[in-house]
C-alpha cells in the first residue's frame, strides 16, 4: 500500500483542511461553554453581593467586593439551620447507600455463586423495584408508616433509601460478580470454606470497584433526593439537606436571592467535593448504567 | 414447565435445594427489602385508588373506577398530563440531540476532558439547586430580563414563571442544561467502545463526515442510544424537584406536571384516594414507555443477528 506522488498533495491537502477545521471545531466548543457556564457565572456573582447590592445593580453585575460572602455563608447557613440538614442527609446518604449497596452484593452473590432453579424471577423481583416512578410509593408509604411509627424518624428514612438504592446495584454487581471465575470459589468450597467466608473473603473483595462506584451515585441520589424528606417528615430535625433549603420557598420578608442562591451552593459542595476527589470512580459508575 | 424438562436425579435435586437455601439467605435482606417498601405499597397504592380512602380514616368503601373518572374529567389533570406530553417530547429530543452534538463536537478535540467537566457539572447538583438558580434567571427582574432590556429587547421581557405557555419550556430548558451533560458522557462511552476500522475504512475511501456519521456511526450507536434514551424520557417526565422548586410562584402549580399534580393534591389538598389514582396513571406511562422500549431492543438484536 504505497502512496503514489498524486496521492500525496492531495493526502496532506486533505490534513490541511483537517486542521483547519479542528480549529473552527475548538472555537465552537469554547462559545457553547461559555454559553452554558452562564447561570453558575449568575450564581458566582451573586453569593458576593449584599441584598440592597443585588437589588440596586441588577443580577448580571459584578460584586462591588467579595466581602458579604462571609456574612451571606453565615445568614444562609443559620436560616436554614443547615448543620441539621447536612447532618441528616450525611446520615441517610452514608448508611442508606451503604446498606444498600452491601445488601445488593449479598443477593448478587446468590444470585451468580450459585446453581438453582428460578434464579431470574428471583431477580427479576429485585429489579423491579426500579420499573416504577416514585410517585406510586409515596401514599401507601406515608400511610404505613404514619402506622407504624416510621413517619418522622430518621429510622424510616433510612429504610426507605436503602430499599430504593437495592434494585440497581444489584444489576451492576450480579452482572460483575458473574465475570468472576468459578474456579476461585469452587476451590475454596472443596478446602471447606463456607458460603459466607466465600462471599467475604473472595468476592466481595474482588467487587471493590464497582461497589465504590454504585456507594457514590447511591449516595449522590440520597443527597439531593427532596421528594421523600419533604413526604416522610415533618419536623425540622429529621429534614433532609434539600428539604431543608425549602425555608425559602415562601416569599418572606428578608428573603434576597444572595442568600437562597448561597444556600443552594453550600448545601451542593458536598457532591461536588466527592466528584472531584473520586472522579474516576463516579466515571466508572455512569458507565455502568447503560451497559447491561 | 417442570415436567418437560429433562428430571434432574435425586441427588441433583437435593443439592440443588441446599444451594438454594444457601441463597435464600443471601437474597433475604434484599428481597424482603424490596417487598416490604417497594412491592407491597405498589400494590396497596393500587388499591387505595379504587376506593374513597381519606387521610387517617382506614380503608373505607370500594368505589370503583370514580377517582379515574374524576381524573378523566379534571381539567387540571389534562392541563398536567400535556404538560407532562411536552416533558417527554422535550425529554426525547434535547438532551439527546444536543448530548450527542456535543460528543461528536468533544471528540478527539485539545482540552476535551475540561469541556467534558464543563457540560458535566450541572448534572451533579441536585435539582432543587438547578431549580433554584433558573428561577433567578426566569424571575421578573432575574437575568434573562435584565439581559434582554440591556441589548434593547424590553418588549420581550415578560413574566416568564407566571405565563402558562412560557413556564414549561422555561423549565424544560433548566432540566435540559442539568440532563445534557450526563447523556453526552454516555454517549462518549459508547463512541469510545465502536471499532474503528469501519471508520477508517470510510475516510479512505473518502465519505463525508456526514456519510460517516449517518451510515456507519449512529447504527453502531443505536443501542447505546435508545438505553441513554429510556433513562432521558423516564427522568424527564418523572422530574419534580426542579418543577416544584421553580414553580413556586405559580398560581396554579397543580397543573404543571402529573408528578406535582399528584403531589398537590394528596399533601396539600388532602384528595388522597384520587392521587393514588394519579400515581398509577403515572406508573402506566412509565410501563408502557419501559415496553416501546424492550420491543426496539428487541428489534436491534434481531437485526443484529
Amino acid at each position: 500500500m504505497s502512496e503514489t506522488a498524486i496521492g500525496a498533495p492531495a493526502a496532506a491537502e486533505r490534513r490541511r483542511a483537517g486542521r483547519r477545521s479542528n480549529r473552527a471545531v475548538f472555537w465552537i466548543a469554547v462559545a457553547v461553554t461559555l454559553l452554558w457556564l452562564f447561570p453558575f457565572y449568575y450564581a458566582l456573582v451573586t453569593i458576593f453581593k449584599t441584598g440592597q447590592e443585588y437589588t440596586a445593580g441588577g443580577p448580571l453585575a459584578l460584586p462591588a467586593s467579595t466581602a458579604p460572602v462571609v456574612a451571606n455563608i453565615l445568614e444562609a447557613w443559620r436560616r436554614t439551620h443547615m448543620l441539621v440538614g447536612m447532618g441528616n442527609s450525611l446520615l441517610y446518604g452514608v448508611v442508606g447507600a451503604g446498606l444498600a449497596v452491601f445488601v445488593a452484593a449479598l443477593a448478587s452473590y446468590g444470585l451468580t455463586r450459585l446453581d438453582y432453579r428460578g434464579r431470574s424471577y428471583w431477580f427479576l423481583l429485585i429489579f423491579s423495584g426500579t420499573i416504577f416512578p416514585f410517585q406510586i410509593y409515596l401514599i401507601p408509604l406515608f400511610q404505613g408508616f404514619a402506622r407504624t411509627g416510621l413517619l418522622d424518624s430518621r429510622l424510616g428514612m433510612i429504610l426507605v433509601y436503602t430499599a430504593i438504592c437495592v434494585p440497581f446495584p444489584t444489576l451492576v454487581l450480579k452482572n460483575f460478580m458473574s465475570q468472576i471465575p468459578r474456579d476461585l470459589d469452587e476451590a475454596a468450597r472443596m478446602d471447606g470454606c463456607s458460603e459466607w467466608r466465600i462471599f467475604r473473603s473472595i468476592i466481595l473483595p474482588n467487587s471493590r470497584g464497582p461497589m465504590i462506584a454504585v456507594f457514590l451515585l447511591q449516595f449522590n441520589w440520597i443527597w439531593n433526593d427532596l421528594i421523600f424528606s419533604m413526604v416522610l417528615t415533618l419536623d425540622e430535625s429529621k429534614r433532609s439537606i434539600m428539604n431543608s433549603l425549602m425555608v425559602f420557598q415562601g416569599n418572606y420578608a428578608g428573603t434576597t436571592p444572595n442568600l437562597v442562591v448561597t444556600a443552594t451552593l453550600l448545601a451542593s459542595v458536598p457532591t461536588l467535593v466527592i466528584f472531584f476527589l473520586l472522579r474516576r470512580y463516579f466515571m466508572q459508575g455512569l458507565a455502568l448504567q447503560t451497559s447491561d | 414447565m417442570q415436567s418437560s424438562r429433562p428430571k434432574p436425579s435425586p441427588r441433583e435435586k437435593a443439592a440443588q435445594r441446599a444451594n438454594f437455601l444457601t441463597a435464600l439467605c443471601f437474597l433475604a435482606p434484599a428481597v424482603l427489602l424490596v417487598t416490604v417498601f417497594l412491592l407491597v405499597p405498589l400494590i396497596y397504592n393500587v388499591w387505595i385508588s379504587f376506593t374513597g380512602w381519606a387521610k387517617f380514616s382506614g380503608i373505607d368503601r370500594f368505589v370503583g373506577v370514580a377517582n379515574y373518572s374524576q381524573a378523566f374529567s379534571n381539567p387540571k389533570f389534562f392541563e398536567a398530563a400535556g404538560n407532562t406530553v411536552s416533558w417527554i417530547v422535550a425529554s426525547l429530543v434535547l438532551p439527546i440531540g444536543l448530548g450527542l452534538g456535543f460528543a461528536l463536537l468533544l471528540r478527539g478535540i485539545r482540552g476535551a476532558e475540561a469541556f467534558k467537566t464543563v457540560f458535566f457539572v450541572p448534572r451533579l447538583l441536585a435539582p432543587t439547586a438547578i431549580g433554584t438558580i433558573w428561577y433567578y434567571v426566569f424571575a421578573d427582574n432575574g437575568t434573562l430580563n435584565a439581559m434582554l432590556s440591556g441589548v434593547g429587547l424590553g418588549d420581550w421581557t415578560r413574566s416568564w414563571l407566571y405565563d402558562p405557555l412560557m413556564i414549561t419550556p422555561a423549565m424544560i430548558i433548566a432540566h435540559t442544561w442539568q440532563t445534557t451533560g450526563l447523556v453526552m458522557v454516555l454517549l462518549l462511552l459508547g463512541l469510545a467502545a465502536l471499532p474503528t476500522e469501519p471508520l477508517e475504512a470510510a475516510q479512505v475511501e473518502g465519505a463525508t463526515p456526514f456519510q460517516i456519521f449517518r451510515h456507519i456511526v449512529l447504527p453502531m450507536l443505536l443501542p447505546t442510544l435508545l438505553v441513554v434514551t429510556i433513562i432521558s424520557v423516564i427522568a424527564g417526565f418523572t422530574t419534580f424537584d426542579l418543577v416544584w422548586v421553580m414553580g413556586r410562584d405559580y398560581p396554579n402549580r397543580s397543573t404543571l406536571t402529573l408528578a406535582v399534580h399528584q403531589y398537590w393534591e394528596t399533601f396539600r389538598s388532602n384528595r388522597w384516594a384520587y392521587g393514588a389514582s394519579v400515581a398509577v396513571l403515572i406508573g402506566l406511562i412509565a410501563l408502557l414507555i419501559t415496553w416501546v422500549q424492550t420491543l426496539l431492543q428487541q428489534k436491534l438484536e434481531d437485526r443484529a443477528k
